[in-house]
């Protein structure tokens, strides 16, 4: 037989899962250490390889100055200055991904909880039906 | 007023319903006049402005999340630049590929903000779109808007040298890329409009969050002072011109798009049917859940503004 409110029960546990899943059980998976640091790692390859393109727009750019002064010491001072943006800029990158990922990390853990709520308010719906089924069978 | 709200609640009732559809058209509209644009101002690729294709692209679109809707236009307009000058849209795609990997790492759902400022700046329009951005979305919009007007300048640079750039075989290709990045870049107008925006998102965001009263009309209203502002001091201190007609009805327009789409859009929750499916022991559901009806709060509100009239009358 259906049941009227343990079919709402369900249906605003459904409706959770497909409005906010996205966002919190991938999140759940992981502890907040190894999911911030998956992410920094990301980070780190994807500014990477940012940067080889700014460097190889840049090497474009400078083509001729190159190829017509090649000289040793300059590119050496080159190369230092732009390690130096490099590394700067990593950090900063890294910072803003560390805090954005904290962030979502305890936005998905609060999800989290109040997506166990709801369950545990289903499993309490469900173990009033066991009893009252079995109060019902030993009566009769 | 009664009867635009009538109509609001009519709109809202019919989203209710037909969401999927809805978001649907939208998108392939959203498509279809990127598209058309797009191939008006540079479209050299002959083979992407065939009718057939804009309509397929555009069908494709409706279906698309609006990340898929940018990613494709995105290589569209690299392949049309491709068509004229290998350089520049070399230059086009790394920046767009710094942008992917940098900023859309994060927030992926922005995306639409990249793709609606070169078609707000084709309609003439472009101040429209720092209002609803801070409005909607965050202060993180500011990136997209920015790239935005970047990739619209670089489109404005490819119409207007368009000749120049296929036909300069006799230049070493050294000096086009150093020519290229320099016109790119060097562009103070460009980055007037990036600072303006900029200004006007913050503006935008931080007054509407405010518990005022119209708080988001003060918003709108200043987010465009703010703006008319940028732009003077950008003639004033760097002399560059922007012809003032197109200015100000521009303005005129993003205003009222502005106050149009908050009223219709921010001002009440769209929420729409739902099509959930799960299961117990004993059934599996396909549940229908249909929002009620219920009577807004503005509607409340109407009905308080007439009546002391109405005494007032008698």
């Amino acid at each position: 037989m259906l049941n009227e409110d343990k079919l709402k029960l369900m249906t605003g546990i459904a409706m959770f899962e497909k409005r906010e899943g996205r966002r919190i059980f991938p999140v759940q998976r992981y502890f907040r250490g190894d999911y911030i640091s998956r992410h920094l790692f990301r980070s780190f390859f994807s500014y990477t390889l940012c940067a080889v393109l700014v460097v190889l727009i840049w090497i474009l750019y400078n083509s001729e100055k190159l190829l017509n002064t090649m000289n040793l010491d300059d590119m050496i001072g080159a190369a230092k200055g732009g390690m130096l943006f490099y590394l700067a800029g990593l950090f900063i990158y890294l910072i803003i991904t560390y805090r954005i990922y904290g962030k979502r990390y305890e936005d998905a853990r609060r999800g989290m909880r109040v997506y166990l709520a709801k369950l545990k308010r289903l499993e309490k719906r469900y173990e009033f039906q066991n009893r009252t089924r079995e109060l019902t069978k030993g009566g009769s | 007023m009664i009867v635009l709200l009538e109509i609001r609640e009519q709109l809202k009732s019919f989203y209710e319903k037909h969401a999927v559809i809805v978001n649907g058209i939208i998108k392939g509209l959203l498509g279809f006049v990127t598209l058309s644009l797009m191939n008006g101002n540079i479209g050299y690729m002959g083979r992407l402005k065939a009718p057939l294709m804009v309509t397929m692209l555009s069908v494709l679109c409706a279906f698309l999340p609006y990340g898929g809707i940018s990613f494709l236009m995105a290589a569209l307009m690299v392949a049309h630049i491709y068509t004229v000058s290998f350089e520049l849209a070399l230059i086009t795609a790394v920046m767009l590929i710094m942008l992917a990997l940098l900023y859309y790492g994060f927030q992926p759902q922005d995306s639409y903000w990249l793709l609606l400022m070169p078609v707000a700046f084709m309609l003439k329009i472009p101040y429209v779109v720092p209002l609803l951005a801070g409005l909607a979305g965050g202060l993180l919009s500011v990136i997209p808007v920015s790239c935005g007007v970047v990739v619209y300048y670089i489109l404005m640079y490819v119409k207007q040298n368009a000749g120049l750039l296929t036909n300069d075989e006799s230049v070493d290709i050294t000096q086009k890329y150093v020519q290229l990045i320099r016109s790119v870049i060097a562009n103070q107008t460009m980055f007037m409009m990036i600072a303006a925006f900029a200004a006007a998102i913050l503006m935008v965001y931080l007054i509407h969050n405010l518990s005022l009263d119209y708080s988001w009309i003060i918003a709108i209203i200043l987010g465009i002072i703010v703006e008319l502002a940028a732009v003077f001091l950008g003639d004033f201190i760097f002399d560059l011109s922007v012809p003032a007609g197109e200015l100000i009805m521009g303005i005129l327009a993003s205003l009222v798009i502005a106050v149009i789409y908050h009223f219709f859009v921010f001002a009440i929750d769209y929420t729409r049917t739902e099509n959930i499916q799960f299961e117990d022991d004993d059934y599996v559901y396909y549940v229908k859940a249909v929002p009620k009806i219920v009577v807004t709060r503005p509607d409340v509100k109407v009905k308080r503004i007439n009546n002391p009239a109405k005494a007032r009358q008698r």
